[in-house]
């Protein structure tokens, strides 16, 4: 070919992909645009619904609502009850669920991680990580509930903990498989039993991650109000007997909110302010903590 | 510093220089690629081998702390501060990967991927790219009857092939191969020695390898760079035989790496 | 970790030392005896622990069955196709609540797919480097947040905006087209399917983003510079090239959201409206879901049939769950099965 004829091709080629390009530079442009609006979509969503909370909570926040009980309808009075039982049920229920998944969490990372019991457990605590949480709410009410012919603050605990034990295992597992295998080996090497092993040295590497997954389990439990619906239900006055149907923050402000008295209204937007403040404050701390920790 | 004057220059490089952040990488360099040869960059890890191919097709932009001053004329013109787009450029100036990188799809949709940017062919016009294509990649025989699979399932050396001919079937007219073997066994590795020779005859080669040999079986050209700067360019056999730089008869002879 | 123990404290060990030597010998176990016992109860609560795992999930199983017996007796699978629920006749039929669980998670679904397409799209792609924690945690926060509060906010803030903005004037457009129409008739008070998949859409896109945002992030660099370097704008390499690679973690993440949405009870509850109809398919009428059945009606509902009926729809419902669930474990290791016969 000669070259008038090359470059007669060259610049045919050239004006070819010119003509293409345009359109797709076009394409690219709008998509980009709706990449920056969806995102922009997603912060819109955020601000509103933070602003509104806080908004509205701090206006229905007082000393009152801090210390005086669960009023009837069209009548002043507080959370002190709802703060408290939520408190308390959700504090008992880690205590009661993160050691189990700790155990667990341990026994797939260090005991048999390939094994068949294993498996099963990491296939069965997907289902319960993803298992609606009312239906651990049933659970819990047909086999405590019923049994003991009352809702309970216990069954509430019961519940709750039901939750913790799936979110621990999966990052206390996860968390100890980071651990490198030489520090579990130089343990070893000294002749230290398998337990030590476990608790000082690996458990101990770990720990930030670990206590970052209870943390996070904890601001879960935290706002869940499915699971309460029918096991501890609500309670107008105060209680401290966890064998009594006992008042939840989450529960509370379901039955406030969805009545159509003022007082109650404004006594829900505290609550749902008080818990989100109170969940979005454990995630950062989980985060500051895990960070922290990190380096 | 030496420049090549026996042939037209398709890329000539004009006092460039080029940072990563505030790091100098690239020193003053001037140099002239000549058409329809294959030059070859070779010098010690970090010597910004790797660095200056990569501005020939602006990959660098996607990088927003690298930046890249001076002049780099293709056919002339300036393609560092050229108008015209990015895509149109790199349509003309061909990249292959230290990796093989086929794309998660069929053979055939590998090849047809870089034309669908560009032509809108009819379906005997685009298979009889993919063909001219993958035969000037030497790799038509091994797959012409599987051209439905999937990219990823040929061997490491098909799957440079493949992404040689990706590269070809867009018809550029620089090709760019940065160290294209090194994740290569040494039989896949003569296979695209032998494809490198071949395709001169076409198109203007650049490769960077840190492999000397392999320099100087390929190449027609070479540049010896060390610590960003660029310590002689020449033909193939001069550098080799007939060094004018200590530096670079030190690194040819091997007495540093 | 352990002490030198007095000579007598040792055990009988022919490689014993003295405790002068101690510093040259590994160190003894402190308490040799008990070592292996409580090595074996500690391994023991492991296991345990791993076992009631599994033993939860039988129990939830079971109880579900046993205590929805009555219905499942009484009706079969026909529960699934009747759309009656009548508390005093005592003929129940779960149609209504399922179509409504459906029908939410999939408006909340469409809405969310994209929009999380396009924040995972801009916080690798575009977004400058200094920006992408702040907005990446941003995203995050929004997924802690609890769903009471959106459900709270849901019914008392934005059903109101929702209806004056989009019902009536949708309602005002298409009221009287035939078929779409019908989509939008109702009261246009901000509550019902609509409503409620919006909401959940909110809800589930903190999830689906963040899990695109990491699969996309571990896309391989040379693979997008060989895309780039053939001359593919930025919209081109993500869709044809980085979305097919990244595709198993994509559809994984989705069906994370998805089984958030259809599990969902608060954010739900609050804004459908609560009310057992199937008469109109209209996206603004009261209608109802699973979760916000059960929400509502359990903790009154009569022992035997009522009861039996809400907890059949909850055995539905974590059968529902589950079957998503499978289906994308079952494509994670179809995935993972390819990946592994072409290298």
């Amino acid at each position: 070919m000669t070259t008038s004829e090359m470059l007669l091709k060259a610049s045919a080629l050239e004006a070819t992909r010119s003509a293409k390009y345009a359109k797709r530079k076009r394409v690219n442009q709008i998509a980009l645009v709706l990449a920056l609006g969806a995102m922009a979509f997603g912060l819109f969503w955020l601000f509103w619904i933070l602003f509104e909370t806080i908004r509205l909570g701090i206006d229905g926040l007082n000393i009152a609502t801090l210390t005086q009980m669960t009023p009837p309808p069209n009548d002043e009075g507080g959370l002190a009850n709802a703060i408290y039982g939520s408190l308390l049920m959700v504090t008992l229920a880690t205590c009661v669920g993160a050691p189990i998944g700790i155990m667990a969490g341990i026994y797939l990372a260090e005991y048999d991680p390939k094994g068949w019991l294993s498996s099963a457990t990491r296939f069965v605590n997907d289902i319960l990580l993803s298992a609606p949480s009312i239906v651990i709410g049933l659970f819990v009410y047909a086999v405590v509930v019923s049994r003991f012919k009352s809702f309970s603050g216990w069954a509430g605990i019961v519940a709750l903990a039901l939750i913790v034990i799936p979110v621990v295992i999966r990052t206390t597992e996860n968390m100890l498989q980071l651990v490198p295998a030489g520090l579990r080996e130089a343990a070893y090497a000294l002749g230290t039993p398998k337990w030590k092993v476990i608790l000082s040295i690996t458990l101990k590497a770990a720990r930030a991650g670990v206590i970052t997954g209870v943390m996070l389990a904890v601001a879960r439990i935290a706002g869940e109000t499915a699971p309460l619906l029918f096991t501890a239900l609500s309670n107008q006055f105060w209680t401290s007997s966890l064998s009594q149907p006992m008042a939840s923050l989450p529960v509370t402000i379901f039955k406030f909110a969805m009545s159509p008295y003022e007082n109650w209204q404004k006594l829900a937007w505290a609550g749902v302010f008080l818990i989100t403040v109170a969940v979005l404050g454990l995630n950062i701390l989980a985060r500051a903590w895990a960070g922290k920790n990190k380096g | 510093m030496q420049t090549a004057t026996t042939n037209a220059s398709k890329i000539s490089v004009k006092d460039l220089n080029f940072y990563y952040g505030k790091f100098h990488a690239l020193k003053g360099i001037n140099m002239e690629i000549p058409e329809k040869k294959v030059t070859a960059f070779i010098g010690p890890s970090g010597c910004g081998k790797s660095t200056l191919l990569r501005i020939f097709n602006r990959m660098f932009e996607l990088y927003p702390e690298q930046r890249a001053e001076g002049q780099i004329l293709l056919d002339g013109e300036n393609l560092l501060t050229s108008k015209k787009d990015v895509a149109l450029l790199r349509a003309k100036v061909g990249m292959v990967f230290q990796k093989p990188t086929p794309f998660p799809m069929s053979i055939y949709d590998n090849i047809t991927f870089g034309v669908k940017l560009f032509e809108d062919l009819n379906t005997t016009d685009m298979e009889e790219r993919v063909e001219w294509a993958l035969r000037k990649a030497a790799l038509w025989s091994e797959v012409k009857d599987k051209l439905n699979q999937s990219g990823s399932s040929l061997s490491g050396g098909q799957q440079q092939r493949l992404c040689i001919a990706r590269g070809i079937a867009i018809k550029p007219e620089v090709l760019l191969l940065d160290e294209p073997c090194s994740a290569l066994d040494p039989i896949s590795t003569s296979k695209v020695e032998e494809l490198i020779t071949e395709l001169k005859n076409d198109y203007t080669v650049v490769i960077v390898t840190h492999n000397m040999q392999q320099a100087a079986r390929c190449s027609d050209y070479t540049a010896y760079m060390y610590l960003g700067d660029l310590m002689e360019f020449g033909a193939t056999e001069d550098i080799f035989f007939k060094p004018k730089r200590k530096e670079t008869e030190d690194y040819i002879t091997g007495r540093f790496g | 970790m352990s002490s030198t123990l007095p000579a007598t404290e040792l055990p009988l060990n022919p490689s014993v030392k003295t405790p002068g030597h101690a510093m040259t010998t590994p160190p003894r176990p402190k308490a040799a005896r008990s070592g292996p016992l409580f090595d074996r109860i500690f391994a023991w609560l492991a296991k345990g622990s791993a076992i009631f795992t599994l033993v939860m999930l039988m129990a939830i199983l079971g109880s579900l069955l046993v205590s929805a017996w009555p219905a499942i007796a009484k009706y079969g699978l026909g529960f699934l196709a009747s759309t009656t629920w009548d508390p005093v006749k005592e003929e129940f039929g779960g149609l209504v609540m399922i179509y409504g669980t459906l029908m939410t998670s999939l408006i909340a679904l469409l809405i969310a797919v994209p929009v999380s397409f396009g924040i995972a799209l801009f916080l690798t792609e575009l977004s400058p480097a200094w920006l992408k924690r702040p907005l990446g945690t941003a995203v995050e926060l929004l997924a802690a947040v609890p769903s009471i509060v959106y459900g709270m906010w849901g019914l008392l803030v934005f059903s109101p905006v929702l209806s004056t903005y989009v019902q009536q004037p949708l309602q005002a457009m298409f009221g009287d087209v035939p078929y779409l129409g019908a989509l939008f008739s109702g009261a246009p008070v901000g509550i019902g399917i609509l409503s409620a998949g919006i909401i959940l859409a909110i809800m589930i896109i903190p999830f689906i983003s963040a899990v695109m945002r990491d699969v996309f992030e571990v896309t391989p660099t040379l693979l997008k510079e060989s895309a780039y370097g053939l001359g593919a704008t930025t919209w081109e390499v993500v869709s044809k090239v980085v979305l097919p690679y990244t595709k198993s973690g994509v559809v994984g993440g989705i069906m994370l959201g998805l089984g958030r949405a259809i599990g969902e009870t608060m954010a739900v509850t609050f804004v459908i409206g609560n009310f057992n109809q199937l008469d109109s398919l209209s996206l603004f009428q009261a209608a109802n879901s699973i979760t916000s059945a059960l929400a509502n009606e359990f903790a009154e509902a009569g022992e035997g049939l009522h009861q039996g009926a809400l907890m059949y729809l909850g055995l539905v419902l974590f059968f529902i769950t589950f079957v998503i669930l499978s289906l994308s474990k079952l494509l994670l290791s179809q995935l993972r099965k390819n990946e592994g016969a072409k290298s």
